[in-house]
């Protein structure tokens, strides 16, 4: 009962702040004030500041601004557009076209970056003026980039699995194996949706006449090389140990001041240019992280998710009915938690009944991986929705809707990995 | 009569066996106090962070909080002391340091407005390598893991080259071969599953680190007397039993490692000779920031 | 006083950007002196601090050129009148929201200070030092709001205006 009064009145209180037009970070920090506030007879502003200075310096999150600096100088530079004059008679065949740039785009990205809002950012950035200069409506060309960018999380390196392995004790390199296949199907049914869609408003998707030929596709082709280049570098620099995957995010911005150099449009004003905007666009999402990082803390003084998740563990339930009352849940928080919090306010509780039914813990952190994807975008708290919105300047409430059908077709996801488990372990048992 | 509700963060992992040991002192002291004292464990940093915990106590943020003591010896060489390379090589040795260095810890922690509740150790430290090491020279341009000006200048005086990777990413970095050694807890060994990249383990014991359970002076100040002495009392227990369950923790993590394919040995007799020549190195160098608390605490322990 | 403050945020802007080139220097420094076989100490602590400054600096700027993100659902539909009054309201209540961070920042670099706060890595850093940027960045953007409640900025130009500023 008290949890319910507390759950709705903060929940009530975010709305009327975020509808407002509050800045959304700070109306997280709000709601997160006023309910140690009312809730809590702890000390406020102290632990407010240390856990935001705590996670605005912390060594894992530097890889996020340096992606997005990468971002900023390959729209700089003529990568971009060339990369989609050599996709397009690769695409062309198969309706949507290029906005198969966005899955293919982030799938590949997410194999060098382990954060999906790096993932949104770096890929929106160089797609979304592309695409919408191209003529493709907003409606697909959001909801094709949203969906797919949480892929960062699923296929590694992913810092969300990392945290969970440590949680639970599961080795973090079967976890980043068994991550492989359901992210490539789910890879697959992104595309399947965004081409099913197409074709059937062929109308709204631009065509281009172009010549045939399979010798004509790989002559285009050339215009990929450079970014190819890029990504193997970066992708390169990870698995030779050169670089960390936290570092290999430096190493990108190496190579894109290298392409920049190379087509010569390295110059002071776009360098200036490119630092800024990135600057920009990473206070956006630093200041929202900054008021997530406090609703976590709050929360967790407040006890809300732990209260949540001993009550379901303490249903005795059999597991589909777990794992369907965990879904529920962990979608509930996830409108209003980010990913990472979710996952450290409750695991510690979960796992025990978890292990108890006799789930594998290596089949749950995926699942858990699969839920936090969610999160990321579902409104009002969904941190690609709000770099989608500072990306494209759709409102929020657009940009969530757009996102729908992606989130619809996570559901599917996990309802697939609870009745076919060796999606997940298959590979992991292979190694 | 009224509740007292206390929170108690803690950076272990949930599933740590010091974190047990935290979560049963929780309900000791809600038992024995008859539910006047009531302590909510928050673990594997979910209220605050390894770093920010003994300051969320000293400025009654939390009530309670444990703290890694030797991660503090940047802030004071004392709270290192623990972490002097074989000064202790085994839990009889580390407890009588504990014993030498309380006064000192109490002091400092009194200075802060915290108090010492009570200590758990983590299990001993070893070595962990790649290829085989069974002399100094063996760790020689070898990239080995550094997580502090200790295990720094460590690595510097077996000629190993010190690199910086966080703890997140030692699994992916001895995969690809970013780092070659390192020496860390037994139980950060098996949890981190070194034995999926790295073959030779020595079970070194070069220092047992400890960690700190630390209280509010000013909430332990306003509880009554009966709560008061319940609550040590719980934390006596808690103490004996942290010392008695790492040791034979300590023991399975080593079996373990075996298990699971990891060549377990003692360090040979040269690399220990050589090993304890750097650790009275490094105690001496130690000594001299430490100043006269630092010689106090190694005559009582001397004495003992 | 314009001047003043244009003045501020355009420093504050330059500073965000030179940490942000702090951040990749320091990345690199890791990744090169591995690669050499030097040790550089606690270069992924001085990354996280030039990336808190980067970023908390970076805050008042991106806020006048419209770049953090809000839900705009109620105010589009306001007359311009009403809308100037509304980001009046915005503007206090996101001034206390950001006064209140700012005020606590500073009392985190100060108590820093006060308890000889130092890094647990090898950089030993007082930490009251990097703490400096984030409570420099907070009060910095607690006076862009405070600004939006003497003079609204935002009712100048179309919203979408402000969005572009940040895709440019
Ligand atoms: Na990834
Ligand atoms: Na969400």
């Amino acid at each position: 009962m008290e949890n319910a009064l507390v759950s709705v009145s903060l929940i009530l209180f975010l709305l009327m702040l975020l509808a407002g037009g509050i800045w959304i970070g700070l109306s997280l920090l709000g709601v997160a004030i006023a309910g140690m506030f009312f809730f809590s007879t702890r000390p406020i502003g102290d632990p407010m500041a240390i856990v935001i200075w705590d996670h605005a310096a912390s060594w894992t999150l530097t890889a996020l601004p340096l992606f997005i600096w990468m971002g900023e100088i390959l729209l700089r530079t003529k990568v971009t557009k060339s990369m989609f004059s050599g996709l397009t008679p690769w695409v062309n065949w198969m309706p949507g076209r290029l906005l198969h740039v966005n899955t293919v785009g982030c799938t590949i990205f997410a194999a060098v970056c382990g954060s999906s809002a790096a993932t949104c950012a770096t890929i929106g950035k160089l797609t979304i003026p592309e695409l919408r200069r191209r003529g493709y409506p907003d409606k697909i060309v959001v909801g094709s980039l949203a969906g797919p960018a949480t892929l960062g999380l699923l296929i590694p390196p992913s810092i969300t699995m990392i945290i969970y392995g440590v949680s639970a004790d599961v080795s973090v390199t079967k976890l980043f194996v068994a991550g492989i296949l359901p992210g490539m199907i789910l890879a697959t049914m992104f595309i399947m949706y965004t081409a099913g869609w197409s074709a059937m408003n062929a109308r709204l998707v631009p065509t281009l006449e172009l010549r045939q030929g399979l010798w004509w596709r790989f002559y285009e082709g050339r215009h990929l090389l450079p970014i190819l280049g890029l990504i193997l570098l970066v992708i390169g620099t990870i698995y030779s140990g050169v670089a960390t995957p936290t570092e290999a995010a430096a190493i990108g911005v190496v190579g894109s001041l290298a392409l920049s150099a190379a087509d010569r449009t390295l110059n002071w004003k776009n360098f200036v240019e490119g630092v800024a905007g990135a600057t920009r666009l990473f206070a956006m999402i630093a200041l929202i992280l900054a008021g997530s990082a406090f609703m976590t803390l709050a929360m967790g003084y407040i006890g809300l998710p732990r209260h949540l998740a001993s009550w379901i563990t303490g249903l005795n339930l059999s597991p589909p009915v777990l794992i369907l009352l965990l879904t529920v849940l962990y979608a509930i928080l996830g409108c209003f938690l980010e990913g990472v919090a979710i996952i450290v306010l409750t695991v510690a509780i979960i796992l025990p009944t978890i292990q108890a039914v006799g789930l594998d813990l290596i089949w749950f952190g995926i699942f858990v991986v699969v839920v936090v994807e969610m999160a990321q975008i579902t409104p009002p708290v969904g941190i690609n929705l709000f770099i989608i919105q500072g990306l494209s300047g759709l409102p929020l409430e657009k940009v969530s809707l757009y996102v729908l059908p992606y989130f619809l077709i996570m559901l599917v996801m996990i309802a697939l990995i609870y009745l076919f488990p060796e999606i997940v372990l298959w590979l992991p048992s292979q190694v | 009569q009224a509740e007292t509700k206390w929170d108690l963060p803690n950076s272990l992992s949930p599933n740590n066996f010091l974190t047990g040991v935290t979560e049963e002192f929780a309900a000791d002291v809600k038992e024995s106090t008859g539910g006047k004292l009531v302590i909510t464990v928050h673990p594997g940093g979910s209220l605050f962070r390894q770093n920010q915990i003994k300051r969320a106590v000293q400025t009654g943020q939390v009530q309670m909080g444990d703290i890694l003591l030797s991660s503090y010896s940047n802030e004071d060489p004392i709270f290192g002391v623990d972490s002097l390379p074989f000064l202790t090589s085994s839990y009889k040795d580390a407890w009588k340091l504990y014993q030498a260095s309380k006064p000192a810890l109490q002091k400092r922690m009194a200075e802060a407005g915290a108090m010492v509740v009570y200590a758990g150790p983590l299990p001993p430290q070893a070595l962990y390598a790649k290829d085989p090491i069974t002399k100094a020279a063996d760790a020689k341009g070898l990239k080995w893991r550094a997580y502090s000006p200790l295990t720094s200048r460590l690595a510097e005086l077996l000629g190993a080259q010190p690199v910086t990777i966080m703890s997140s990413e030692l699994s992916q970095a001895m995969a690809t071969g970013a780092v070659h050694a390192f020496i860390t807890s037994s139980g950060t060994g098996y949890d981190t599953k070194v034995f999926e990249h790295f073959k030779y383990v020595y079970d070194t014991e070069a220092w047992v680190p400890k960690n700190l359970m630390l209280m509010n002076k000013a909430a332990f100040d306003a509880l009554d007397k009966p709560t008061q002495d319940a609550l040590l009392a719980a934390a006596d227990r808690a103490e004996k039993k942290a010392w008695k369950i790492s040791e034979e923790k300590h023991a399975w993590y080593i079996k373990e490692l075996a298990a699971n394919g990891m060549t377990v040995a003692p360090p040979s007799p040269q690399l220990k000779g050589e090993l304890v020549a750097i650790g009275k190195q490094m105690t001496e160098e130690w000594l001299k920031t430490a100043g006269p608390d630092g010689k106090a605490i190694l005559d009582a322990y001397a004495k003992q | 006083m314009r001047r003043v403050l244009d003045g501020i945020y355009a420093v504050s802007a330059a500073l965000a950007g030179l940490f942000l080139v702090g951040v990749f220097a320091m990345v690199m420094a890791s990744i090169v002196s591995r690669a050499v076989g030097v040790y550089i100490p606690g270069t992924d602590a001085y990354a996280g601090y030039c990336m808190a400054a980067s970023g908390f600096l970076a805050l008042a700027p991106t806020l006048r050129r419209g770049g953090h993100i809000r839900v705009e659902l109620f105010l589009q539909h306001l007359s311009p009148a009403r809308r100037l009054a509304w980001e009046r309201v915005c503007g206090v209540i996101g001034c206390a929201i950001a006064g209140f961070l700012a005020w606590y920042s500073i009392r985190l670099a100060w108590q820093s200070r006060l308890f000889n706060d130092v890094s647990q890595g090898a950089d030993a850093t007082p930490l009251w030092i990097p703490q400096i940027g984030m409570a420099a960045g907070c009060v910095i953007l607690a006076i862009a709001l405070a600004e939006i409640v003497i003079a609204p900025v935002l009712a100048h130009k179309p919203a979408t205006d402000e969005h572009a500023s940040i895709v440019d």
